[in-house]
């Protein structure tokens, strides 16, 4: 459990602890002390450990753990282990071209000011799905928009390899048109294999050393 | 006097037992890290939060604290 996680809970079993002396002796509150510690413990501890967990927890949410903690995301966490350098997932989880420890939200995000909480609610209902509807079949998921170049560019814009590469600038129409979203970098023939789920079997896999 | 004290104390009391249901249920939430655990610490935990804050606010400046 991570440090900030860890006082959180102890900011909150301590506001829990305070709002017990209250009710256990209510009387208190008649002394200016008393109403100063009413406030606190009663309205500002509660609201400031609200904020601060949903903090945490929207942070946790983010962590490639956190995903694959559900039964359905098991095999795209297996396709971070793909032994094949064409394979995009893979080749940037094994690499460390994103964070390992979020990998899959800093691919699957929008970066735009309320993209993150659009993302949390769908997330929502997936959690809904998850326990109270059938879940689809892992090969079956789709995204509910089709992949934007704008998660690549978001670090490939401006690095020399993006930029100069031989295919990128063979055709002078084909750098704009990736970076307006107009040809989509998962097109055919450029960089199409991503998680490849129905081919999951047959991979062969990258034993990670320690 | 004492009537309007044991009823601010009474709420106080409602109030901080919302509260601690509440935060028990967010430090519960938050020592279990599953994607169900986000939806009750929001949705549940909350809740209670919230409830138990307008409970302590109502009892602050309800009419009938007021005017006992």
């Amino acid at each position: 459990m991570p440090h900030a996680t860890t006082l959180i809970v102890l900011l909150v079993l301590f506001t829990a602890a305070l709002v017990g002396v209250l009710v256990a002796r209510p009387g208190i509150t008649e002394t200016r002390g008393g109403k100063i510690l009413a406030f606190l413990a009663l309205f500002f501890l509660p609201i400031l450990c609200g904020a601060m967990g949903v903090s945490s927890e929207m942070d946790r949410s983010k962590t490639t753990a956190f995903c694959l903690s559900c039964h359905t995301m098991e095999a795209y966490g297996k396709s971070l282990h793909i032994d094949d350098p064409g394979h995009i997932p893979a080749a940037h989880f094994q690499n460390h071209r994103v964070p390992p420890t979020a990998a899959c939200y800093t691919c699957h995000e929008d970066y735009a000011m309320f993209g993150t909480l659009k993302v949390k609610l769908h997330g929502l209902r997936h959690v809904y799905v998850y326990y109270f509807g059938t879940p689809p079949a892992p090969e079956n998921i789709k995204l509910y928009q089709p992949f934007n170049n704008r998660e690549c560019l978001h670090c490939h814009l401006g690095a020399r390899s993006f930029e100069e590469g031989a295919v990128h600038t063979a055709d002078p129409a084909t750098l704009p048109a990736v970076k307006t979203n107009q040809l989509s970098c998962m097109s055919s023939g450029c960089h199409e294999v991503v998680h490849d789920i129905p081919n999951l079997k047959t991979a062969k896999f990258w034993k990670e050393s320690q | 006097m004492t009537a309007r004290a044991n009823s601010i104390e009474r709420r106080i009391q409602v109030a901080g037992i919302i509260l601690i249901v509440g935060l028990l249920i967010e430090a519960l939430c938050l020592l279990w890290a599953r994607p169900i655990s986000f939806v009750i610490f929001v949705a549940v935990g909350g809740l209670f939060l919230f409830a138990g804050v307008v409970v302590f606010l109502f009892s602050l400046v309800s009419p009938r604290s007021l005017s006992d």
